[in-house]
């Protein structure tokens, strides 16, 4: 176990020692404050905005009214048409549950700002997917593989230590990213009360969850595409020893991800596409692609496909002969 | 007889149905430097690849010390130091670093041993340098220094002088022999070189497509052949080669102020003296050594493609 840890520590001590490595910590940095900056400055990118005076609850009222007239048809053409006072409350029945629970709209503040930056996961992804393709093609193309594998260490403990150094580099960069968010949004939005209550859909009922529990699940939901699209790259990595093949090839995946599943929608077995299931997001808020789709049975796709994956990764790393190139 | 440290046992390997390795016998012992000889593409880095573990063995075992690298490979690759091809290192971190590393994956290892083995090979000035910056030979030095961080009892050396300068030649050169010969280490070296292996090893195994055809000791080779061809600068260079006709049975030939013949190795000495009593000065005496390469070359012939 000793002698793991230090196989990490070696692991974690190369990724740092590159250059790259921090370019990627700093992109994050740049993305999450010029995205705050950049909303502070223009307020119009702001949607949360909700009434948040001491008469609250008529000003929901009103609103409500006025959807509901607008459902009722469209208005006359010509006449002049009152303006939405608060774009993002157009939810009729999610505002009476506030009126009823005495659940008071909060301005746009940090925890929003969470939420919007939820969206730069995938620039994580992309980094982690570049680090997990590095992790074993590297080795070979820098040639150091030879010193690496002539140690008394299985290469079972050497793989591992590469795959758990991956996981690590995620989990730092979403650390980062939603602590630096906090900071940010905090610096920049202020912080309307610790601990909100927030509202969603779940499968058309509403729910009620503490702020800082809903975004927490809500990164660490979202960070499952991430999870298995590194591991995917690791997989190719290792099967093929070249970075460049991992990283398009997961990247391409990762992008036309969506589009491959609306393309098979039609067909039966579409259900069972890797990307039909790595969004699991949609149990929490929102509805599942396909009707016949729970939580569990997602789960157990992603859970069959990561093993594929990683006992690919394995056969190919501990069977294989290092040869010349 | 010093003790066997490593032996292989038919050992080979058949890739695609082409058998490149076939049948390879043979034992290494401590103390010595054992040079593995071979036009390239004969098998010696697959073998070496084989005594690693970086490749398997279709056929046969390795052990060492007494373990199998197929069976018990973290027992028997803990004696093991070695550089397979170049001395490639991560080229973003410091020399330093780079031990630390390597360090980190065999229990045991002391910040003193690491100072002990960059002093070993004289890096100290260089070591918080970025590896990137090193020259070839830094970088085959720190190769060493990596391979000897655990004191194996056998390093592996493939083709330890690739590149270097001539200096650095010499250098390692002398640092084999020396580990060897203080400190008992059994040393495995490779090379396509001839020359410089008769120069560091003590033994030769050749190897020709895949098969060990001659295993030889160096200086056995070298006594081996009884005539040897000595070349002469003396001056005055018509009385030396007069009186070299009456001496040696051989042709005698004049080139300039250099007479050569043909002579045995315990004829020398009383030519020289010869030489001397007759009053002429001698500047220089070569035995030409090229015997050996005559020999390897008979053994090797053409390295044929099959």
């Amino acid at each position: 176990m000793n002698n793991f840890i230090q196989l990490v520590r070696n692991e974690q001590m190369k990724l740092y020692s590159q250059i790259a490595t921090w370019i990627m910590l700093i992109i994050l940095g740049v993305l999450v404050i010029g995205f705050g900056v950049l909303m502070k400055v223009d307020n119009t990118m702001i949607s949360g905005e909700g009434p948040t005076g001491e008469n609250w609850k008529q000003e929901l009222q009103e609103q409500n009214t006025q959807l509901k007239e607008e459902q009722q048809g469209p208005p006359d053409p010509g006449e002049e048409r009152e303006q939405i006072q608060y774009p993002s409350y157009t939810d009729i029945e999610m505002n009476e549950y506030r009126i009823q629970n005495d659940i008071k709209p909060s301005g746009y503040d940090v925890w929003d700002f969470l939420q919007t930056n939820r969206s730069l996961i995938s620039i994580i992804s992309l980094f982690t997917i570049i680090v997990a393709a590095g992790m074993i093609a590297n080795e070979f193309k820098w040639g150091t593989i030879k010193l690496l594998l002539i140690r008394p260490i299985s290469r079972t403990k050497i793989l591992l230590s590469k795959y758990v150094s991956v996981l690590l580099f995620a989990g730092t960069m979403l650390l980062c990213l939603y602590a630096l968010s906090f900071i940010v949004g905090a610096a920049l939005f202020g912080i309307d009360s610790i601990s909100q209550t927030y509202l969603f859909r779940q499968a058309g009922e509403i729910q009620e969850a503490s702020i800082f529990q809903h975004t927490v699940s809500m990164y660490l939901l979202s960070s499952v595409n991430l999870l298995l699209m590194a591991t995917f790259a690791f997989m190719i990595s290792a099967v093929f020893r070249n970075s460049s093949l991992a990283i398009g090839v997961a990247i391409f995946l990762m992008m036309a991800g969506n589009s491959i599943v609306l393309f098979l929608m039609e067909r039966e077995w579409a259900k069972y596409i890797l990307f039909a299931n790595t969004d699991l997001t949609m149990y929490l808020e929102g509805n599942p692609m396909f009707n016949e789709q729970t939580a569990g049975f997602s789960i157990a796709v992603l859970f069959v496909y990561y093993i594929i994956f990683v006992i690919l990764a394995w056969v190919f790393f501990t069977k294989r002969d290092v040869a010349s190139n | 007889m010093s003790q066997s440290v490593m032996q292989l046992k038919n050992v080979s390997k058949t890739i695609k149905n082409k058998q490149i390795i076939k049948g390879l016998d043979f034992e290494i012992y401590s103390g010595e430097v054992f040079g593995f000889l071979g036009p390239n593409g004969a098998g010696k880095t697959t073998t070496i690849r084989m005594m690693v573990g970086l490749m398997d063995m279709t056929n046969g075992d390795v052990l060492i010390q007494g373990n199998s690298v197929n069976k018990d490979f973290k027992k028997a690759i803990r004696h093991v130091g070695g550089i397979v091809e170049n001395p490639e290192m991560y080229p973003f971190m410091s020399g330093r670093k780079n031990l630390l590393h390597y360090s980190r994956m065999i229990p045991g290892i002391t910040e003193e041993r690491i100072q002990e083995v960059i002093r070993l090979v004289g890096l100290e000035n260089r070591i918080k340098d970025k590896v990137g910056k090193y020259s070839l030979g830094m970088r085959q030095r720190l190769g060493i220094a990596q391979a000897l961080l655990h004191k194996p009892t056998i390093l592996i050396l493939d083709e330890p002088t690739n590149g270097l300068d001539p200096a650095g030649i010499r250098e390692v050169r002398a640092y084999i022999r020396r580990l060897a010969a203080e400190e008992g280490v059994a040393v495995i070296v490779s090379s396509h070189i001839l020359s410089e292996m008769e120069m560091m090893c003590d033994r030769i195994g050749i190897i020709k497509n895949g098969e060990l055809i001659s295993i030889q000791s160096v200086e056995d080779a070298l006594q081996q052949t009884d005539t040897k061809e000595v070349s002469v600068e003396a001056s005055p260079i018509d009385r030396a080669q007069e009186f070299l006709k009456q001496k040696v049975d051989s042709p005698v030939q004049l080139d300039s102020n250099t007479v050569t013949f043909n002579s045995t190795r315990e004829q020398i000495p009383g030519i020289i003296s010869g030489l001397v009593n007759e009053g002429i000065d001698i500047y220089s005496v070569n035995v030409n050594r090229s015997t050996l390469e005559d020999k390897f070359l008979d053994l090797i012939g053409e390295n044929s493609i099959e």
